[in-house]
């Protein structure tokens, strides 16, 4: 799943995406939202994941989108835009997570009339047929690793997310993140031996 | 590799991070080595495991956060064009330009000053006041601004007025030198729109007496990555077919460029000047070309100089 996500990006990329940034450049708003439907749902996804509040990943998008229309005419095909782009996104998103372990966090579980409710369960994955069991293994699954991810710091976080979900290169991450690929390997290694630890027993 | 080493290596062997000789290694000793062979197992059971918790937005919130987007930046101003800069610069070069002004016999016109709005929209730098020849109705200090020529008048006395959109409408007049036009040119050749391209190239073609021009046009053909803009440089070349740096670069366009069109214009400019080296491209080309209809003119084009199709 991650690695056709990158596959699908990398493959748009090429002589359509220039012309569409080109175009862009010159203040062609068609062009520039062409240009933002081939990247924003990998970004939603991203921001989605890493800040688990529909809320939040909005703010995430329109301040990234935001600063790419305007910084368009910086862009100077010296990376590919997909790179550029991403630089833009984990900055934003880091400040966000890095505001997060910063305040008190509020409880994210709340009493509600139907029982104990997740606000941060955002996503609702179960079909039509669920089996009421798996649903609750999943469900604790799901919670298991949320915990997990969020004891990861928030480049080890990122770092973890961009490999494992998004399926870019480290040395890609590395760029985007303005470190080399050996950090990022580096990051990769305890992020994932953090998240052996702790859902250990799961797996 | 000890399994200490490999144990380090796991994560990133799964995810495809290792080069082909750590790969090889960590290969190895997983072959011969339980231990190490259930770390990966681990390592595969916790990736599945976090592949549990997908995440695809919801499409109404991918909606709701494009139609946000797309309402913010239309209420916001627009950021300025790539490769714009201040109409102040524009003026300064402008009239760095003039101030060397000689009378022209005869106005280059109205593409040449395309041209010249096109490559004035190009310099960056301050404009600090109007020099020499040049009168300008009014200047606005400072400031971003930003101007599209909107119509060129020349006169018959040799002076130019140009007209062109800023906050209000100006009007700058004087006369113009070739010389200068043909820089201009130049400087379009290297322009970023290919239409503009095309139209440099097609006023260069009158100038080619210059190497600077010859350069110009040679690099088009060669490396423009738009079809419309090398045909209109070969066209420019015409004159030049006989010059044997004009010919080596012509046969290499021959043989490596992917448009049909333009292999054909080669063959064109080749034929014009048929001579001995001549055939000996059209023979070695004509061997490795796959296009039908290139291929048939070169033929003819060789049977005309009485030349053998090829060399056996």
């Amino acid at each position: 799943m991650a690695q056709e996500a990158a596959g699908a990006v990398s493959a748009r990329a090429g002589p359509h995406v220039d012309s569409l940034i080109r175009a862009a450049q010159q203040g062609d708003q068609d062009a520039f939202a062409q240009l933002v439907r081939l990247y924003d749902q990998s970004v939603l996804r991203l921001a989605m994941n890493l800040l688990r509040s529909q809320e939040d990943a909005r703010d995430v998008y329109q301040e990234a989108f935001l600063r790419v229309y305007r910084n368009l005419d910086t862009f100077r095909f010296d990376c590919s835009f997909h790179t550029w782009l991403y630089r833009i996104v984990t900055n934003i998103c880091l400040d966000h997570l890095r505001k997060r372990k910063v305040r008190k966090e509020e409880p994210s579980v709340v009493e509600t009339a139907q029982g104990p409710v997740d606000r941060m369960d955002v996503v609702a994955e179960e079909g039509p047929a669920a089996d009421p069991e798996r649903s609750l293994w999943n469900r604790q699954l799901r919670e298991r690793i949320e915990g997990a991810l969020g004891d990861l710091t928030p480049r080890e976080r990122m770092v973890f997310e961009l490999r494992h979900y998004q399926g870019l290169r480290l040395r890609n991450i590395g760029e985007m993140l303005g470190t080399s690929e050996e950090a990022a390997k580096n990051c990769l290694f305890r992020a994932t031996q953090k998240l052996r630890a702790e859902l250990g027993d799961f797996v | 590799m000890n399994c200490e080493t490999v144990g380090k290596l796991i994560p990133l062997y799964f995810y495809g991070e290792l080069d082909p000789q750590q790969e090889d290694q960590v290969d190895q000793h997983l072959g011969g080595c339980g231990a190490c062979a259930r770390e990966l197992d681990r390592q595969r059971s916790l990736a599945a495991a976090l592949d549990e918790r997908t995440a695809a937005p919801p499409a109404p919130l991918l909606e709701d956060c494009r139609t946000g987007l797309m309402a913010a930046i239309q209420a916001s101003p627009r950021p300025p064009r790539v490769h714009r800069s201040p109409w102040a610069s524009f003026l300064e070069t402008l009239n760095g330009i003039f101030s060397s002004i000689n009378r022209v016999p005869q106005p280059v016109g109205a593409l040449a000053l395309v041209a010249l709005g096109f490559f004035g929209a190009r310099l960056t730098g301050a404009w600090n006041q109007a020099q020499g020849s040049v009168s300008v109705s009014s200047l606005t200090p400072g400031g971003d601004v930003f101007a599209t020529v909107r119509s060129v008048h020349p006169d018959p006395g040799g002076q130019v007025q140009i007209a062109f959109d800023e906050t209000r409408r100006r009007v700058i007049s004087g006369p113009m030198d070739d010389a200068s036009i043909q820089k201009l040119l130049l400087a379009a050749a290297h322009e970023e729109n290919a239409s503009v391209r095309v139209e440099s190239m097609d006023l260069l073609k009158s100038r080619t007496g210059s190497s600077e021009v010859r350069d110009a046009l040679l690099n088009a053909a060669a490396h423009d990555p738009n079809d419309g803009v090398r045909l209109k440089a070969l066209e420019g070349l015409k004159p030049l077919a006989a010059d044997p740096q004009v010919r080596t670069t012509l046969a290499q366009v021959l043989q490596n460029d992917a448009n049909p069109a333009v292999r054909m214009q080669v063959v064109d400019l080749l034929t014009a000047n048929r001579d001995d080296s001549v055939v000996g491209i059209m023979q070695r080309i004509i061997q490795r070309e796959d296009n039908d209809t290139v291929r048939l003119k070169l033929e003819k084009a060789l049977k005309e100089m009485n030349a053998s199709l090829g060399t056996f």
